[in-house]
């Protein structure tokens, strides 16, 4: 895949060269082999930094939040997923499309960091990454490590439905091929088979150990009001303390606030430190919704057919407020 | 006093005595999440993490710590403290963890005695573990801390084989190791068992660094574009302070439960969130997330030696780990050695 | 390890009964309180520019300078906190009356440095609510058993509007018939029936242009404010320790526990509120 680095940095650099952007966003290596991090590339010469692997986990869309009231132009870098969160803020009229370049980075799956750091070499430098069946092999300068993909990716790119960036001005390399998705909502209807009483419990559980960061609200693509509810002091929607009621309410209001505008890029889950299953609260409503109202994935269709925010004159039913 | 030792097969019994008599504090698994949890017995307790995800300093700084109890009724105001902390036993931190109890003692031990902390940690017997095991993120031995020694605890165990080395380090180590004198055995060659085992763990770090140099050149950053630069890929989130073993900062709220009774009670609260320092009128002395995460950094590698005299920072690396864009406190370190201050 | 055997947990208000309220301005009011324990508010001794935090139970708690001085609280046995209502909290104390139940803690922070100021002329530099926490400084310096010890006392105050300015009995009635005292009023734009000073304050302090010779100047207003009258004290030759002046920032606790009023590793809540100048130039500009 370091042909794929090299175009990524040609093209940024290109970009920034030409200056028909202000930076470009992107991933570089992190501060461990296993991860990356976001990258903010400001000269051809930062852009020397940037990489495309299968350890971009993280969403880099939502940084346009932070510049959606300045007059810049910004290049992103996006996977599949995250090209769904270019549409939800076109959507949302967060961002204008001819203020970003969109970077397209086709996508056979991102590696968990959590479960490869157990078969990486902490000491060892990561240099390429092959494809070679079923299997990813991770080379570095300590030895190859081959690893299985259904075992080593992350649950969300098992069941990817976008490997190819829907929305993007350059893609980087060919169009790919995932491995064959299971059914995206397999872990919902586990939690639809148990009982009221039993769903409470486990949601009650993992509430309960939540510790009100925010992490998986702000890194959240949908979550872009310019002051979130939970952040007003009056009124004050939210109580501080941490409990199970307050917690909930977080949670629970999230989750409709987010309802029928989750990209289902499954950033929530991923980056929380509780590792509370937050996606599968999302995709609940998500798989609701696509029952009740024949909806594609939110940020897929380039018009915005979100049913709950949006109203038709021949709309069946009145508008209630 | 002399150094015991602890049969590992005896750990359990230990511990169900404990809690016979102590709150006992202990590191189990929620779903995969290690954390510190009041127990009543030791089952189910987890000897072989190397750290929890949350730090203990949810035992003396609870995340929501109710004040006092109130009534207004009738025009008066009726205030009580809250109920009474029981004594209790905190097993199996690290001696990351336990450095940063000293410094957060520091904090609420100072000008003015903060009796919610300083009560919950007289009433803590702390019995510490020495580690084995490093995570590729530990960095204790960058910032002076030790994997294997931890002043400040009252008994630190040492995995030595067969058995722990119980280093008895206060009087209520003391105390504690003669009420369970039947769990412990005198010391017979262990200790130089645990200089092999010291030499082991330190061989294991990935992370070596040292804050030589580092204070002296913040004193001088507080102007320098590093922070921008840094600052832009911080989502704004709690996520690194709420995980931070010395992080400290609270809000005070009231909860009304009916118009007339309630509490008032005090709770995390994150420097890292922009409603923090955001007065009533609006305005906001760290206003954007430069301002923001730089005053975490200086506060953890600056601030923290200029107040307290010693660092904030004590090398656990749950901000490393747990940070969601991998803003991580080791890479600011080595930057700012290597930065030209003078930029 | 550290031990707190019965020690005070500073953090309990004290209940107190609002005994008088006085519309200041229509988003002021001066509040004079009375410690339902006698015994408190016999020991409750603030020095002028310390704060107090000031509750009401069940909805919250703020930091509120102490706006009178010792010789009158002992005097009359109650103290006086004048609020602006900014936010939540403050436009729940607007709504009470006299008799309703407060609670208060403190006082809290550095005050103002009225030792080193003795046999020295003051300047005072309020705008808007910025005089309360001078206020309990001049109240000190003024009042009989202190006035010997001090020099000459300017006061220069300055607010949007007639309707806005804070006490208007100390400004126009109880001040100037003090020894050696000058009151100088400014308000930021011309209406009917004002014939006194308009313009900004600053601009004010430039045209009075009081020497530097053996003064102190005590500023507190509007960042803003603040801002300009420091550029105006050092063009008219002040030193940096001959400027105090007072800082607000949202504070919790109080006590230097809860972190947010750190300018670098300085409390505003115990290393200031008062701060000269030259301290202020030691700290990063993040107030």
């Amino acid at each position: 895949m370091r042909g794929l680095s090299e175009q990524l940095r040609n093209t940024a650099k290109e970009l920034l060269r030409e200056k028909k952007v202000d930076f470009v966003i992107g991933y570089a290596p992190g501060s461990v082999n296993v991860k990356t991090t976001p990258y903010f590339a400001f000269t051809p010469e930062e852009a020397e930094n940037l990489v495309w692997n299968p350890l971009c986990a993280n969403i880099l869309v939502t940084y346009l939040l932070d510049y959606r009231y300045d007059d810049v132009k910004v290049a992103v870098a996006v996977k599949g997923c995250d090209a769904r969160a270019i549409n939800r803020l076109i959507h949302d009229r967060q961002l204008k499309r001819d203020k970003v370049v969109v970077i397209g980075l086709p996508c056979r799956g991102i590696l968990d960091a959590d479960k490869i750091a157990a078969k990486i070499d902490p000491r060892a430098t990561i240099t390429d990454f092959e494809y070679a069946g079923d299997n990813i092999v991770v080379k570095t300068d300590k030895g190859d490590v081959s690893l299985n993909r259904k075992e080593y990716l992350l649950n969300k790119c098992l069941v990817c439905e976008d490997h190819n960036p829907i929305v993007a001005d350059i893609v980087i390399g060919e169009p790919v091929q995932g491995i064959a998705a299971e059914d995206n909502f397999a872990e919902v209807k586990q939690l639809e088979a148990l009982s009221p009483a039993e769903r409470d419990a486990y949601w009650e559980k993992q509430f309960n150990r939540c510790i009100r960061c925010y992490a998986c609200r702000n890194i959240c693509p949908a979550c872009n009001c310019k002051e979130c509810c939970f952040d007003q002091a009056e009124p004050q929607w939210l109580g501080k303390a941490n409990n199970s009621a307050e917690n909930h309410v977080f949670h629970l209001t999230r989750a409709m606030h987010v309802a029928g505008r989750c990209i289902d890029c499954g950033e929530c889950d991923r980056i929380c430190p509780m590792d509370i299953p937050l996606r599968k609260l999302n995709k609940k409503i998500l798989k609701d919704m696509k029952e009740l109202f024949g909806i594609d994935t939110p940020g897929k269709k380039t018009e915005d057919d979100n049913p709950i925010g949006s109203y038709r004159l021949d709309d069946p039913d009145e508008f209630n407020y | 006093m002399a150094n015991k030792t602890l049969k590992k097969d005896q750990v359990v019994s230990l511990l169900n005595k404990v809690a016979a008599t102590y709150q006992l504090i202990a590191p189990v698994a929620d779903d995969s999440v290690v954390m510190f949890k009041p127990l009543s017995s030791a089952e189910g307790v987890v000897f072989d993490y190397v750290n929890s995800v949350l730090p203990p300093k949810d035992y003396f700084f609870p995340q929501t710590e109710q004040m006092f109890k109130f009534s207004t009724r009738n025009n008066q105001i009726v205030i009580n403290p809250p109920d009474p902390v029981k004594e209790r036993v905190l097993f199996g931190i690290r001696p990351c963890d336990v450095q940063s109890i000293i410094a957060m003692d520091k904090v609420f031990d100072r000008e003015y005695k903060d009796t919610y902390y300083l009560d919950k940690r007289a009433k803590t017997t702390i019995i510490a573990v020495s580690c084995t095991e490093p995570l590729p993120t530990c960095f204790c031995t960058s910032v002076g801390g030790s994997p294997t020694s931890a002043p400040g605890a009252d008994l630190l165990l040492t995995d030595v084989g067969d058995v722990y080395l119980v280093e008895v380090l206060s009087e209520k180590g003391e105390a504690f190791v003669q009420k369970f004198s039947e769990f412990f055995g005198n010391e017979n060659g262990e200790g130089a068992k645990k200089a092999e085992v010291e030499k082991a763990v330190a061989a294991k770090f990935v992370r070596t660094t040292s804050l030589e140099g580092v204070k002296a050149k913040l004193d001088n950053m507080f102007e320098h574009p590093y922070w921008e630069r840094l600052a832009r890929k911080c989502l704004g989130c709690a996520c690194c302070t709420y995980v931070c073993p010395t992080c400290h900062c609270f809000d005070i709220c009231d909860f009304n439960s009916n118009g007339f009774e309630g509490e008032r009670f005090r709770c995390w609260d994150s420097c890292m969130f922009a409603d923090y320092t955001r007065m009533a009128g609006g305005h906001n002395p760290r206003p954007t997330k430069k301002e923001r995460v730089r005053n975490r950094f200086l506060h953890k590698l600056k601030y923290s030696w200029d107040r307290y005299g010693l660092g904030h920072c004590v090398g656990c690396g749950r901000c490393s780990r747990e940070c969601p864009v991998n803003l991580d406190i080791y890479t600011v370190i080595s930057d700012v050695k290597e930065v030209d201050a003078n930029v | 390890m550290p031990m707190c055997d019965n020690c005070q947990n500073p953090l309990i208000p004290h209940p107190a009964t609002i005994t008088k309220i006085i519309d200041e301005t229509p988003d002021v009011k001066t509040f004079q309180v009375v410690f339902d324990d006698p015994e408190i508010q016999k020991n409750f001794r603030p020095k002028p520019g310390q704060v107090a935090q000031f509750s009401v139970i069940g909805v919250g708690e703020a930091t509120i300078s102490i706006t009178s001085a010792l010789p009158r609280i002992i005097k009359e046995n109650m103290v006086e906190f004048s609020i602006k209502k900014v936010g939540r909290l403050t436009t729940v104390i607007h709504e009470l009356e006299v008799g309703s139940k407060v609670a208060i803690r403190g006082p809290y922070g550095t005050h103002f440095p009225y030792e080193m100021m003795k046999g020295k002329d003051l300047l005072f530099i309020g705008g808007g609510i910025g005089l309360a926490p001078l206020r309990s400084l001049i109240d000190f310096v003024l009042d009989e058993e202190n006035r010997d010890q001090y020099g000459k006392v300017d006061i220069i105050y300055g607010a949007r509007s007639k309707a806005d300015l804070c006490f208007k009995y100390d400004l126009f009635d109880r001040w100037p018939k003090c020894k050696d005292t000058n009151v100088y009023v400014t308000i930021d734009r011309e209406e009917p029936g004002w014939d006194g000073h308009v313009g900004f304050v600053p601009s004010y302090l430039e045209e009075l242009n009081p020497s530097p010779e053996n003064r102190v100047a005590i500023t507190c207003g509007p960042p803003i404010m603040i801002k300009f009258v420091l550029q105006g004290l050092e063009k008219m030759g002040y030193k940096d320790d001959q400027v105090i002046t007072t800082l607000e920032l949202k504070m919790k606790c109080g006590i230097g526990k809860c972190g947010r009023c750190n300018i670098g590793y300085k409390y505003v809540c115990v290393d200031g509120p008062v701060f000269s100048l030259a301290q202020l130039r030691e700290l990063p500009p993040e107030f």
